[in-house]
């Protein structure tokens, strides 16, 4: 098959839409969150400024060639999970490159980020750094456990793992999504998406109000700012995954931005309304309690299917 | 041809002239002794060779009448054997004790060489009577030199002695009388005519006692108090003579009236062998003084060739026969020589305990005939034990015998245990005093090392089968010429051995098909480009080489196997060197012994599975003919691939590994994790290709082994992560990886296998990759802990590298190739629908991310420490490999196609159905796609563009010192405060803390303990106190009788 040089382009734009969607929901959210906490709330396009700010900061400091390498790793890690996800099933030119690989390669790529994240946050030389990589990717790959049983379930129910091929099977109404044919792999599908976006109860990895150094204070300026860009575009591009995966795909950017807000204002209130887990418990919890529903539901999904 | 009588004449006359002849001064009679010796010899040879070139047995008549009016001895073919091993034993015994002799009294050597003679009588007469005769005369002898040394110990082993050999011959001369009342004659050939055991009570019962009081001069379990102490006491000159000599003259004696003997009689003597045999072996597991444990080997060793020769000739095998001299022969042989040197090293070293024969390792000759020794007594190839083992398994499996089998190589693992930690104990001693060794001394080892190799070759060449063995014959000539040039500086002995092995291998692969070609790649080739670090070892690295191309020597020969017997020969070889070079590590030495137990007990099992085959096709060695077994393939099948699965480390019968690989040297550790597990792959192929539906009942074998496979991934890899040591963190990792290979090779199916496969391929890459890299590091930072590394980034760049693309491989992360494996998996899952055993695997390896990071970041990040501020990068050696590597893995994850769709090629022979469908570079199964070159340039590709875009943004970036971080107002001073290295997963250990319980350590450390607990309790038997001994010997006597007649 030719490679068709046209793809680029697309990919770029495809990226630049997804970016600012990112941008604008984060800032929505902070601002829906600040309501509901009975403040005023910032602009809606205060992200924007955050990262134009950092960018544009005179001076950097760095520890060393990894954790100048840190945010590039992680920024590729997420654009990579978002250009390998089909945005815009029917659209030639928003299915990005999701001809070179299934939900697997998604699945797989989004450790490519996190690996490159660790190693950059290793390299700052902070203890509280390491301490934070360890929790966290004890937290993940914990987190992950319902995740994979999540997707191979639908790839059992839809007997495939190619993700264009689960949207379509998903077309003809909202019946036909997972979320109604298989109710019990989508719980299990939004217990692993909580897990990975990395917000209460799961959020011990930065722990935000406790440990005040680490990542955030080393990273500064220009790394500050690729992380930031990340910060739009990961969760958005596992959001679409998602929402591929389990609610029916999107035809169009108005029904994916509607979409991808809503899934994603899923984890805001349950974030909002409970507290942290510690690194050992949020294992056991997906130990106990995830991983027996994902069993359950793999084998409801093997027997139906 | 000199009449052999003359053995006894000169014998008898130098005897009783030399007390005449030491009047004219020592030196005299002392050339008298070796003379006379050496006429004896002589006389046995020639002998020999006559025979050998067709002569006829010859007769020797006495006194002028023929028998059975008197007394005859012949010199047939296993006379002349017999007597000449018996006669060169006598003359090296006699210049080993030249020192002795020179300075007691001149009856030392007149008892000396009464005491051959008498051998040699009881080896040639053929009248029972005279038999007896000879028997006292040894016996005195013995006795006489036993107790030469005139201490405590020595006079009361002797007395002990007479007591057991007074029994003996009273036993003896009862069952003669009475056998002369019934039979009318003492012509052992006429009264064997004559007699017949089922015609009375009394018959029978006269032929029983002659029976036991041979039966006890061959110290039978548990009437042989006497014999141990006789073993430890005497002076070891003389103890060779009586472990090697006198069990050969008494064996012969036994093998002069076996026919005499009837079915139930042929049975208890084969059930008292091998309950002597493994009694011993069980005892001498606790026994620390040297010679004491000698004498229980000594003891075991006769017993197994008492009891396998007696089970020939109860299955009919003709007492004189081709199968009864191979094995029952072959096993003597290896116990003559390898006891008779391993007594004369005890009389060298004088030293009571084990642990302090480490003086040995200051001369090499004499250690490398010490570690011959002890492989000869276990059963290793190249010494004609192995042979004969081999083919005892065979015939008795065809005969049905598989308890006896059983018995006999569990004794032989029992002996190992004893022996190889042993032989640890010696190539891991300190050494600070000198060793002498004198030329008398030293040439009788030498002649027994060198004469057990020889035989060696020559029974390969007899035993059947053995024309196939000379695909060895190029590497193991390799070997000795290792042996032989080891003075040479190790860069020089690595050139040869790359450049040798780069030939051999150039030969071989294109004569390979199908999956050997694939193996020979990973083994050979692999093989080669590991042997590259070999150039930064300074020195001459003695010992290192042979042992190395034996090893690949035994890798090689098994993808050249076409029949089991070349398969098993392969296997053991393997092992030997490999467990010679593992032991090399400093602290291996425990960790070598649990490895070679693993090997040798698995490999008893496939030896096992190898006789049931034999014995259900018909007696053919043709590995093909696997598939067509029909009957008890099953028990086959799980018998085999036990064995193989102890090679490969599956949970359970791993324990071994982790040490092993983490405590062997730095270019050792790549070797055998990368390369040697592959071997038990390669095993499970061979078996599993042919015998495809394996059952027990409706429960299928493979379904088990998917759950093996499944719950090693998750052990393995959840041991991983606790880890401190950074190799024995890979070595865990290693566990898990293998269990992949292991759940892909269950399924059964086209794609199950290539994934297995891939996995293999993978793990060769990236494992040794990861090995060399962090043999590198622990090179130069001479620790292996990481909470002692961090921050090498700086100083070791290129090991960072390695080690990153190696975890990235490891893991599975596209875009490196280990994310072939993973995707693979997940349509195997999807394919055959083992979602659970599925489940198990994933979560595997996702626990494997926690280690790869842990590795990486606790050895090359964080803040370097202040000792390794000027540490150098790996040495070059070791670096040129680890590039090779990592070229390979990007080859592999950009056109993964180019390999996997050739391997698809030769699956489909096997599986026809459901392979992938290549379509350019792409590859396609029914559920999914895969894109390896585009993944690869759009991941490179995006992170290109995304470090060009923060190059472009970035201002003056200020690389800031060390500890110029934000940390609470508190300021680290030292690196160790802010290195999170120790137990860096304690929250995982806590929360899944009870999954990490060491099960099967504690085991199998249980089962080790069984044995040597029951071992030290029947121990206690042996107080020491004569009388004691005298009951055990008649209970003994009366409880067999007891059973005799009972049957």
């Amino acid at each position: 098959m030719e490679f068709q040089w046209i793809k680029i382009p697309y990919a770029l734009l495809s990226i630049f839409i997804i970016f600012n969607i990112g941008m604008l929901i984060n800032g929505v959210v902070r601002k829906i969150g600040a309501r509901v906490g009975g403040r005023y709330g910032i602009r809606v396009y205060q992200p924007y400024i955050d990262l134009i700010k950092n960018y544009a900061l005179r001076s950097n400091v760095s520890h060393g060639i990894m954790f100048y390498l840190g945010p590039v790793f992680r920024l590729t890690g997420g654009v990579g999970v978002y250009l390998l996800v089909p945005a815009i099933y029917g659209s030639v030119m928003f299915s990005n490159f999701s001809f070179a690989g299934d939900m697997i390669v998604a699945l797989y790529f989004i450790f490519f980020g996190t690996l490159g994240m660790a190693l950059g946050a290793g390299e700052g030389g902070h203890p509280y750094s390491a301490l934070g990589i360890g929790r966290g990717l004890a937290q993940v790959t914990a987190a992950e456990i319902p995740m994979v049983m999540a997707f191979l379930g639908v790839a059992v129910q839809y007997q495939s793992l190619n993700i264009t091929t689960i949207v379509a099977a998903q077309q003809g109404g909202i019946m036909n999504w997972t979320m109604m044919t298989n109710p019990l792999i989508t719980i299990l599908g939004l217990i692993a998406f909580l897990g990975t976006m990395m917000r209460s109860p799961f959020d011990i990895v930065l722990a935000p109000q406790e440990i005040p150094i680490g990542p955030p204070t080393e990273f500064h300026s220009t790394f500050l700012g690729v992380l930031q860009t990340n910060r739009a575009i990961f969760p958005m591009a596992k959001t679409v995954l998602f929402m591929n995966l389990f609610f029916g795909g999107a035809t169009n950017w108005w029904i994916l931005i509607l979409k991808v807000f809503l899934i994603y204002m899923v984890s805001v209130i349950v974030g909002v309304v409970f507290p942290r887990f510690r690194a050992d418990h949020s294992i056991r919890w997906f130990y106990k309690y995830a991983l027996p529903l994902g069993i359950l539901a793999l084998i409801v999904t093997s027997i139906i299917f | 041809m000199v009449n052999p009588l003359y053995i006894f004449i000169l014998a008898l006359g130098a005897g009783f002239l030399l007390t005449l002849f030491d009047k004219a001064g020592r030196k005299v009679s002392l050339i008298i002794f070796y003379a006379v010796l050496a006429a004896m010899v002589a006389i046995s040879a020639q002998w020999l060779v006559a025979l050998i070139g067709g002569s006829e047995t010859a007769m020797i008549y006495t006194a002028g009448f023929k028998p059975p009016f008197s007394i005859n001895l012949q010199m047939g073919l296993e006379e002349a054997i017999f007597t000449l091993a018996v006669n060169v034993l006598g003359l090296l015994s006699g210049l080993y004790l030249i020192k002795k002799f020179s300075a007691i009294k001149v009856n030392a050597m007149v008892l000396f060489l009464m005491m051959i003679m008498g051998i040699n009588g009881l080896i040639m007469t053929r009248d029972m009577f005279n038999l007896f005769v000879f028997m006292e005369i040894t016996s005195i002898a013995t006795f006489a030199m036993i107790g030469i040394e005139r201490d405590v110990k020595t006079l009361s082993a002797g007395f002990k002695y007479m007591i057991a050999g007074g029994i003996a011959s009273v036993l003896f001369l009862i069952g003669t009388i009475y056998l002369y009342c019934f039979s009318g004659m003492l012509h052992i050939d006429s009264m064997a005519m004559a007699i017949d055991t089922a015609s009375s009570q009394a018959t029978l019962l006269a032929v029983f006692i002659l029976l036991m009081a041979i039966v006890i001069e061959l110290k039978p379990f548990p009437a042989n108090g006497w014999a141990l102490d006789v073993y430890e006491a005497a002076d070891p000159g003389v103890v060779a003579v009586i472990a090697a000599g006198s069990s050969a003259g008494m064996l012969f004696a036994l093998y002069k009236i076996t026919p005499l003997l009837n079915e139930t009689l042929l049975l208890t003597l084969a059930a008292i062998g091998v309950t002597t045999f493994l009694a011993s072996n069980l005892m001498g597991l606790m026994q620390k003084n040297a010679k004491r444990l000698l004498g229980y080997s000594s003891i075991g060793q006769i017993g197994l060739v008492m009891g396998v020769f007696a089970m020939l000739v109860y299955l009919g095998y003709p007492i004189n026969g081709k199968m009864v001299m191979l094995i029952a022969g072959g096993l003597f042989i290896t116990h003559f020589a390898a006891k008779a040197g391993l007594f004369w090293l005890a009389g060298i070293l004088n030293k009571e305990e084990i642990e302090d024969w480490g003086a040995l390792r200051k001369k090499p000759i004499f250690l490398f005939a010490f570690g011959a020794f002890i492989l000869a007594l276990v059963g290793l190839p190249p010494f004609p034990s192995f042979f004969a083992k081999w083919q005892m398994v065979m015939v008795l499996a065809k005969e049905g015998q598989f308890i006896f089998i059983a018995a006999v190589l569990l004794g032989t693992l029992l002996e190992a245990v004893y022996l190889f930690r042993w032989l640890g104990k010696v190539l891991q001693a300190e050494v600070k005093e000198k060793l002498k060794i004198s030329f008398a001394q030293g040439l009788p080892i030498l002649v027994a090392v060198f004469t057990a190799l020889g035989l060696g070759a020559y029974t390969a060449t007899v035993v059947p089968g053995g024309e196939s063995l000379n695909i060895f014959y190029l590497p193991l000539l390799l070997v000795v010429a290792m042996f032989v040039l080891d003075f040479l500086p190790a860069w020089v002995k690595n050139t040869i051995v790359i450049a040798a092995m780069g030939l051999f291998t150039w030969k071989l692969l294109p004569n390979l098909e199908s999956y050997r070609f694939m193996f020979g790649i990973i083994f050979m080739v692999g093989g080669i480009i590991l042997l590259i670090p070999g150039y930064a070892y300074k020195g001459k690295r003695v010992g290192f080489y042979p042992f190395a191309v034996m090893m690949y020597t035994g890798l090689a020969g098994l993808l050249m196997a076409e029949n089991t017997l070349q398969l098993f020969t392969a296997w053991e070889l393997m092992t030997i060197g490999s467990y010679f070079l593992i032991i090399r590590g400093k602290k291996a030495k425990p960790h070598a012994l649990s490895y070679l137990l693993f090997s040798l007990g698995g490999a008893y099992v496939m030896l096992s599975g190898l006789g049931l085959f034999f014995a259900e096709n018909g007696g053919n060695l043709d590995i093909a003919l696997l598939s067509t077994i029909t009957q008890s393939s099953s028990i086959i099948y799980i018998l085999l691939v036990v064995g193989f699965l102890t090679k490969l480390a599956s949970m359970g019968l791993h324990i071994w590994l982790p040490g092993a690989h983490a405590e062997a040297e730095a270019d050792v550790s790549p070797m055998v994790s990368a390369i040697l597990l592959k071997a038990g792959m390669f095993g499970l192929i061979v078996v599993m290709s042919a015998i495809q539906n394996p059952m027990i009942g409706k429960v299928d074998i493979n379904y088990i082994l998917s759950w093996v496979g499944a719950i090693t991934v998750f052990l393995g890899n959840l041991a991983a992560i606790y880890q401190e040591d950074a190799k024995r963190l890979l070595a865990y990792s290693s566990v898990g990886n293998l269990g992949y290979v292991l759940f892909g090779l269950s399924l059964m199916t086209h794609l199950g296998w290539l994934t297995s496969i891939t996995y293999a391929l993978n793990h060769f890459l990236f494992k040794a990759l990861l090995f060399l890299a962090i043999g590198g590091v622990v090179w130069r930072v001479k620790t292996k802990n990481m909470y002692e590394m961090g921050g090498l980034i700086k100083r070791m760049p290129i090991s960072f590298i390695s080690v990153l693309i190696g975890i990235i491989t490891l893991a599975g992360v596209p875009p490196l190739s280990g994310y072939a494996g993973k995707w693979l998996t997940y349509n195997i899952l999807l394919e055959k629908g083992w979602y659970f055993q599925g489940i198990v695997i994933i979560i595997g390896g996702l626990i494997a991310f926690l280690y790869c990071f842990r590795l990486i970041y606790a050895v090359f990040l964080g803040q370097l420490k202040d000792e390794h501020r000027n540490v150098k990068e790996a040495p070059l050696p070791f670096l040129i490999p680890q590039v090779i590597l990592m070229i390979a893995i990007m080859f592999f994850s950009a056109y993964p196609g180019m390999i996997l769709s050739h391997v698809g090629d030769f699956l489909t022979k096997i599986f026809p159905a459901g392979g992938i469908d290549w379509q350019g570079g792409v590859a396609m199964t029914q559920f999914g796609h895969w894109d390896g070159f585009t993944i690869l340039m759009l991941t490179g590709g995006i992170f290109v563009a995304v470090l060009a875009w923060l190059m472009i943004n970035n201002r003056k970036t200020q690389k800031v010192k060390q500890f110029n971080i934000v940390y609470a107002a508190e300021r680290p001073s030292r690196p160790e405060l802010t290195h999170v290295g120790y137990n860096f997963f304690a929250h995982y250990n806590k929360a899944l803390g009870v999954l990490s319980t060491p099960l099967a350590v504690k085991f199998w450390n249980g089962i080790a303990d069984g044995f040597h607990a029951t071992g030290d309790f029947f121990r206690k038997i042996y107080t020491g106190n004569g009388q004691t001994y005298l009951v055990h010997i008649i209970l003994f006597v009366v409880v067999v009788y007891a059973f005799v007649i009972g049957e």
